[in-house]
């Protein structure tokens, strides 16, 4: 498959509503997040990564963020292209609060009317790998030659739904969010509204070479060893490289016991030599379907502009694996990986060039 | 342009009366904790791969799913639940669409690409299919549970079929019984009937 290239981007998340802010903000040790108290026995307060924003209408408040990142992202430039909203909970909180009905054709074209969107609309909804799988989809329609621009608009936002859920799966932590750490103790969850604009006409900066899902359902709610290593040898091939061709990988850690364990049996049995590792989940929280391209964006806007996260918990060292202090000194093919319900386990090749 | 031959279906709109029962049969156990709409997408999902003589994928394979509605109804139920109380774990899960993909990669011990395309047309679902399909052909599922439900899927398999024998087709017309090929022309959907 013939790469695409990344010729616009937008985020608005914990961090700030443009790439921007956020880094600025992450470069200044970030933000803590703010609280959201769910009811019964398994409830209380949660630490969640909300958007700050004064809009308490969720259509609105939506409209606003998805209009604000796509310009950001110079959606204009491509909306007779293919647009991909990623998303696991749609527009459910505008339900919830009676605004919209659980229609996803509805939902998909509210989104294309607020950005005057020409062209066909797809709707991916794998969960948290939702963002990547509207990635690897779009490249494939780029190189069929189906379109040459498409956005990629992840979009995630306040819901109880989602909260609640998870939650209810007892798969939240009470405190930080802690990946790889020796302490971790679940996910925290955040918002974001993330664009990433994709042209078969070469742009400077970043191309996308390639990508994999693997769906393994052998574990519902959770990833499997074999499954991470199969994704990484699919991307990698995908993206016709060698595993010793990585610099840096954004994994997942979101801070899961278990998940965490998992995805690093996988890493150490995927590479030889593992390259240096980063995780934003600390920085913005798990995105959920939009967390694909919001960590993308955040990415490589950080190695362009040399800003990096801060860990301040203990790495677990059972792992084996331990996440990069620093950006490495080259980052120039950088693997990012989203591993999620239903057993899905996505990652998409980067190059800047 | 990419042919593909359609070496098994179910096409099941609205599914039979049995339709629970042979689902119990071929999963060798009435499901448990999962909710209809997933539960009418592996009735015709197994149906299909039996039809296409295949009890689970080539590994370079894909399952492609596409739904009006998806699920809204156990959408709803959480909706409810989350009034007072947390949601049950389970009835949370069920609201994921994608998780039905676990259960039928799960069943045919399979792993590979599976992807949810919510609210658009059979035949857009098709488009996006076919431009990542590899020799492993596509296992293509459109499935609804509100109206009586429908659950149809084809198995498709890449195609070296040519001739003039293809006229042009509307979206709905793919879950046709009558069609033995689908190809896409540029953005245009053909098909080949059945002789």
């Amino acid at each position: 498959m013939k790469p695409v290239y990344l010729s616009g981007r937008g985020l608005a998340c914990a961090l700030g509503q443009d790439v921007g802010t956020a880094l600025d903000v992450l470069r200044r040790d970030g933000v803590p997040p703010s609280h959201i108290s769910l009811p019964g026995m398994l409830g209380g307060n949660f630490p969640y990564y909300a958007i700050h924003s004064q809009q308490s209408d969720w259509n609105e408040r939506a409209r606003e963020l998805v209009q604000r990142v796509a310009a950001e992202a110079g959606a204009q430039q491509a909306s007779s292209g293919a647009l991909f909203i990623a998303t696991s909970s749609f527009d459910i909180g505008a339900v919830e609060q009676g605004a919209a009905k659980a229609d996803y054709r509805a939902f998909a074209e509210k989104i294309a009317s607020w950005l005057d969107w020409s062209g066909p609309v797809y709707v991916i909804s794998t969960a948290c790998t939702s963002s990547l799988n509207a990635l690897i989809a779009a490249q494939a329609l780029l190189d069929a030659g189906e379109v040459t621009e498409a956005l990629v608009l992840g979009v995630e936002l306040d819901n109880r739904l989602t909260l609640g859920g998870f939650a209810a799966l007892q798969l939240l932590s009470t405190g930080n969010s802690k990946p790889f750490g020796a302490t971790r103790d679940g996910l925290v969850l955040g918002e974001a509204v993330a664009a990433l604009r994709l042209s078969a006409r070469p742009a400077a900066g970043w191309t996308m070479l390639g990508g994999a899902n693997v769906v393994d359902g052998s574990q519902p709610t959770g990833a499997s060893a074999s499954a991470v290593v199969s994704m990484y040898q699919r991307a990698l091939e995908a993206s016709g490289l060698a595993a010793e061709a990585i610099d840096l990988i954004k994994v997942q850690a979101a801070g899961s016991p278990g998940n965490d364990a998992v995805e690093a049996q996988g890493l150490r049995e995927a590479f030889q030599v593992v390259p240096a590792l980063v995780s934003l989940k600390a920085a913005i929280g798990h995105t959920m379907g939009a967390s694909g391209a919001a960590e993308i964006v955040l990415l490589t806007a950080c190695l362009e502009q040399d800003v990096w996260p801060k860990y301040t918990d203990e790495t677990d060292a059972a792992l084996g694996v331990a996440l990069a202090a620093a950006a490495p000194g080259k980052a120039r093919r950088v693997l990012a990986t989203i591993l999620g319900f239903g057993g899905s386990h996505a990652s998409v090749v980067l190059e800047r060039t | 342009m990419k042919t593909f031959a359609v070496t098994g279906r179910c096409i099941a709109a609205p599914p039979p009366d049995d339709w629970r029962e042979s689902l119990t049969q071929m999963l060798g156990a009435k499901p448990r904790r999962i909710g209809t709409w997933a539960e009418l997408g592996l009735y015709g999902a197994l149906r299909c791969m039996a039809d296409a003589g295949e009890k689970t994928l080539p590994p370079d394979a894909q399952i492609w799913l596409g739904s009006r509605r998806g699920t809204y109804a156990a959408t709803d139920t959480v909706l409810d639940q989350l009034r007072e109380d947390l949601p049950m774990p389970l009835a949370f899960l069920q609201t994921q669409p994608s998780q039905l993909l676990a259960m039928l990669a799960a069943k045919m011990d399979w792993k590979g690409h599976a992807c949810f395309v919510a609210g658009t047309d059979p035949g857009a679902l098709l488009r996006l299919a076919a431009a990542q399909a590899g020799n492993g052909g596509i296992l293509l599922g459109w499935l609804d549970e509100m109206a009586g439900g429908e659950t149809n899927w084809l198995r498709l398999r890449p195609s070296a079929e040519a001739g003039a024998s293809f006229v042009a087709a509307a979206p709905d017309m793919l879950f046709s019984p009558q069609i033995s090929h689908v190809r896409l022309d540029k953005l245009e959907l053909k098909a080949r009937l059945l002789a």
